[in-house]
């Protein structure tokens, strides 16, 4: 029989973060993943990530997942891909199967990295072909390279079903709408706002009531729903799809650690049940840890984070590390973690983790209060009061001297990519990272760099200082076939409606900034504030 | 419309076909554990285990019986948790084969 001193199960950001401490510590490390490829959701993960720079923010997750992968295999790890772990034995040895192969593994630590499912959204309809979960539509399109349907209705606004919706568009799919039966956004509002300028509906407080179609979906109603989730009547609107995509929230996959023993403990805010654990992600079974979704849904630079923490408490608990080294490495981690969850977005999450870890939750009701933007949660997009109370929006007087950086950022991610691309510092995010972006227009040369780097797309250059009636909006833009220059164009505002004519000037391909090209418009001066988004004269959608 | 607002003809496991109706009457009986509905009916014994119907049936049992998700409880997990061939654990030599004990 095969032993290790850690053996993770799941190679997704938590698995690897996990091991990758370990093995550096000296353990001998084993990861365990049911995949052909390692990386869990990260491969699947085409846009930019959130964060600092430490969690590589502005980075694709694809290539945050290269990276973990090559700092495992350096650190020595072992994956075992392409097998499951289908029984755990003795608290100690996982049952294991590759292809046909049965055989089982010891390991003196457990890390169960075992990730998330997605919840179903059962409705009439929901078994034809063309319903999936949003994360299929997903391996389809960024895995497999397949277009899973020609016009979709995405149903959830959380952050899987804005990044799946947006993704759609960009593998050449028209999205009809999104609906949400909450009266708010769900996911970031950058995520939404994405969507919005490019036409993309976003319904709040409308659910799906039945999918139909001979062989597969060819159609979709939705309709308005009350303060109690019920439909109202009168309000059915038909949708020609051929695909619907659920995104109705994610569910911990705790099988391992049911079948371990580890207790587990019902949290809402962090997906449903999830094994009680410790602030070393020490579940009630001491030798067994649960880091990344598995432990509380939450973002994959958190998990990495979680990971981290495990598996140096595996390691300090095998001896190969002692405990002042052990106390210092996570203490800078757990920082980390902190401000990652101090955002208001977060603070559901954050409230239950305290309560799971005994912590005080001090300082998350402040956070919680902070004013949030209203239109922008409840249709996707910043309404010009909203805009104009940002501190990275200059004043009407800078737009109209200079060429100027406008930062649309009004959530308190943590994120500050825009701060360090600044080569002027011209934007201040400081500490705590959850600050609002803040721009001093009178050190912005109009570089662009921010517009490229923002894994928000949120980040923007407006010119009104030309002679002469024309101005000039940069915006960033990752769809393809890409707009030529001298191209006739619409110009749509941040809800998506055409409010002028205006003409390419210039497509920028910034390598370095990861095939985030940057798109200038001509418009009219009087539109630089306006203008978010463009269309082709043609009529065309983006390919 | 039934007593949980969905059609009894809704399909909501579907690996087992097991509709809304069948689990209605199931919690109109007073049988609300998840688990025994799922001995009762054969809900969540499929190919995906659980991993797919599990939360809509805790969901669905929280709506009829009008108690929290924590009181309803969570299916019970039992090796194999993913599939595998009775005749490959058979064929796993001594030396790698699980001892079948209990878990706990």
């Amino acid at each position: 029989m095969r032993e290790a001193d850690l053996v993770c199960v799941g190679a997704g950001p938590a698995g690897l973060g996990a091991s990758i401490a370990a093995a550096r510590a000296g353990a001998k490390v084993l990861i365990v993943d049911e995949n052909a490829r390692p990386g869990g959701q990260l491969f699947k993960q085409i846009h930019k990530f959130f964060g600092s720079q430490e969690h590589g923010a502005g980075t694709r997750g694809l290539r945050l997942g290269q990276h973990l992968l090559d700092q495992a295999r350096e650190a020595g790890v072992e994956v075992m891909l392409d097998t499951v772990a289908w029984g755990v034995y003795d608290g100690d040895t996982l049952a294991l199967r590759q292809g046909r192969d049965v055989s089982r593994l010891k390991a003196r630590r457990i890390l169960f990295a075992t990730g998330a499912s997605e919840r179903a959204l059962p409705f009439p309809g929901w078994t034809l072909p063309g319903v999936v979960r949003a994360g299929a539509a997903q391996t389809m399109m960024n895995i497999h390279r397949i277009r899973p349907g020609r016009r979709a209705l995405v149903v959830g606004a959380g952050n899987v079903g804005l990044i799946v919706a947006y993704q759609l568009r960009q593998a050449g799919a028209e999205v009809a709408a999104v609906v949400e039966a909450t009266g708010s956004i769900g996911g970031y509002g950058v995520h939404a706002a994405k969507l919005a300028r490019w036409g993309v509906p976003i319904l709040t407080r409308h659910t799906i009531i039945e999918a139909g179609g001979s062989e597969r979906v060819q159609w979709a109603t939705v309709a308005a729903v009350n303060d109690l989730f019920q439909p109202v009547p009168g309000t059915q609107v038909r949708f020609e799809v051929d695909l619907i995509c659920m995104a109705v929230g994610l569910t911990p996959l705790t099988e391992l650690c049911r079948l371990s023993g580890c207790r587990l403990v019902h949290h809402p805010a962090l997906g449903g049940w999830v094994p009680i654990h410790d602030s070393d992600m020490r579940t009630t079974q001491p030798n067994i840890f649960a880091a990344g979704d598995v432990s509380g849904i939450g973002e994959a630079s958190i998990a990495l984070d979680e990971g981290r923490i495990a598996g140096l408490a595996a390691a300090g608990d095998l001896g190969f590390i002692d405990g002042p080294a052990l106390g210092e490495a996570q203490r800078e981690v757990r920082e980390r973690i902190q401000a990652m969850r101090s955002g208001p977005l977060s603070v559901k999450v954050a409230r239950a983790k305290a309560e799971l870890l005994g912590l005080p939750d001090g300082g998350l009701e402040e956070a919680a209060d902070s004013n949030q933007p209203a239109h922008l949660r409840r249709l996707g997009w910043l309404c010009g009061t909203e805009v104009d109370a940002l501190p990275g929006v200059p004043e009407a007087t800078a737009v109209g001297s200079r060429r100027v950086a406008v930062v649309e950022c009004a959530e308190r991610i943590p994120c500050n990519p825009c701060e360090t691309v600044c080569p002027k510092g011209a934007i201040t995010v400081g500490t705590p990272i959850t600050n609002l972006p803040r721009l001093d227009p009178s050190r912005c040369t109009g570089c662009g760099l921010c517009v490229a780097v923002c894994p928000g797309q949120a980040v923007f250059l407006v010119d009104g200082s030309r002679p002469g009636e024309e101005g000039a909006v940069v915006l960033p833009y990752e769809n393809l076939p890409l707009p030529s220059v001298g191209q006739e164009v619409a110009g749509l505002d941040r809800s998506g409606r055409a409010v002028c004519r205006g003409r390419v000037v210039k497509v920028r391909k910034a390598y370095a900034f990861d095939r985030t090209v940057t798109v200038e418009i001509a418009v009219p001066k009087e539109a630089v504030m306006a203008v978010r988004g463009f269309r082709t004269e043609e009529g065309g959608e983006p390919r | 419309m039934s007593a949980s607002g969905w059609p009894r003809d809704l399909i909501i496991c579907r690996c087992e076909e097991v509709t809304v109706g069948e689990v209605e009457d199931l919690v109109a009986r007073g049988i609300t554990d998840p688990n025994q509905i799922k001995r009762l009916c054969r809900m969540g014994m499929g190919l995906c285990q659980g991993r797919t119907c599990g939360s809509v049936l805790e969901a669905l049992v929280a709506r009829l019986s009008g108690q929290g998700a924590a009181a309803v409880g969570y299916l019970a997990a039992r090796a194999p948790v993913r599939p595998v061939l009775a005749c490959d654990i058979a064929a796993a030599s001594d030396a790698d084969l699980p001892d079948f004990a209990d878990p706990h």
